[in-house]
């Protein structure tokens, strides 16, 4: 089951790295900061790097280093245009998928909301990362 | 680097990235250097912003969250995972070899001996199978052709002195009976000729049962890393 879990998170955290690469462009730790926000979800937050790296060679991302006022340089993300179309079609697919989840398995005790997964780009403001 | 770990925080984060670096040997050197750089910045981002008071039980936090070294670079390079795997190999097949190099003349001798025994039986066994399985099939025949003779030419074969089927001293009873003796050890025959390559597929799956579960516990363990 821990298995089924992680990798059902590991799908969606690729779509989630998009999203939040959608409105502006991150470093791997604020990366992770934006994604994951005060919510409880566990990440080993390694698990972003191998993705970034996957999601650079098909075009989607593009990196640029920059240097941080302090600590050792930064390397920032950010989509291409390809990047943004594809977590378009993307997001439109799991909004699509999350209500067929919703409709279905009808959980017993509480209802569950059909467009929660829609929400997963949205990013706190309140962690610009700095 | 501008980063300000004391030297006890600086030892476990060179050391993280030690192995980080092993791990990523077999890429090319930018590839290597660029991924580095960026876990060197997650570890300083992460460790200043971790809410701990103690800076040892900080970095060990901000490690933990991060994961090990396999982690952070698997799915990017699952090619040099494998690649990895043989590495680590070749030096045990070494060790061995100069272990056997340096013992193994006497004890090399009698392992040859055992192997050499094991493979003489296994041949003699399957030499002795099949010619079970001709003799059955031209036995047979043979019986088959005798008995006929028997039948409709009895005094033929009592000139040579050859005796088919005597049991109840009827020629054409006893032959009849050698017809049917005959016919159930060719059809064995070829049954048995037929089974032998299902017999000897068992056989080698018996034998290879055990090395192909280690095999594919080895497998499975390197796909968990991968997939992680």
């Amino acid at each position: 089951m821990e298995n089924k879990i992680r990798q059902l998170r590991k799908g969606v955290l690729e779509l989630a790295i998009l999203g939040s690469l959608y409105h502006e462009s991150h470093y791997g730790y604020s990366l992770i900061k934006s994604i994951s926000g005060e919510r409880d979800i566990e990440i080993t937050e390694g698990t972003i790097y191998p993705i970034l790296g996957r999601l650079a060679k098909e075009e989607l991302v593009r990196s640029e280093w920059m240097e941080s006022r302090q600590g050792p340089p930064r390397k920032y993300y950010s989509l291409t245009d390809k990047g943004k179309k594809a977590f378009e079609l993307l997001h439109a697919e799991f909004a699509k998928l999350v209500r067929m989840v919703g409709d279905s398995s009808a959980a017993p005790e509480k209802k569950p909301e059909p467009l929660e997964g829609e929400r997963i780009d949205m990013k706190k403001e309140s962690d610009d990362g700095e | 680097m501008g980063n300000n770990y004391s030297d006890s925080v600086e030892k476990i984060v060179n050391n993280y990235l030690k192995r980080l670096k092993d791990k990523l040997r077999g890429l090319p050197e930018t590839d290597q250097s660029d991924l580095v750089k960026e876990i060197q910045s997650h570890i300083y981002e992460s460790f200043v912003n971790d809410p701990s008071e103690d800076e040892i039980e900080r970095i060990f936090n901000v490690l933990d969250r991060l994961g090990e070294p396999a982690e952070v670079i698997s799915a990017r390079m699952p090619d040099t995972m494998v690649q990895v795997g043989k590495k680590k190999k070749l030096p045990l097949l070494i060790l061995i070899g100069i272990l056997i190099g340096l013992f193994g003349i006497p004890l090399g001798l009698g392992g040859i001996a055992l192997l050499f025994g094991i493979i003489v039986t296994v041949a003699a066994l399957v030499f002795t199978y099949y010619v079970l399985c001709f003799s059955l099939i031209v036995g047979g025949w043979v019986g088959m052709i005798g008995s006929v003779v028997n039948i409709f030419a009895p005094d033929f074969l009592d000139k040579y002195d050859i005796v088919v089927m005597n049991i109840s001293g009827d020629p054409t009873l006893d032959g009849f009976l050698g017809i049917g003796i005959s016919l159930v050890c060719a059809v064995l025959g070829v049954i048995l000729l037929l089974l032998g390559r299902h017999v000897w597929r068992g056989f080698t799956y018996l034998i290879n049962l055990p090395f192909e579960k280690i095999r594919e516990r080895r497998q499975r363990r390197h796909l968990q890393q991968a997939s992680q």
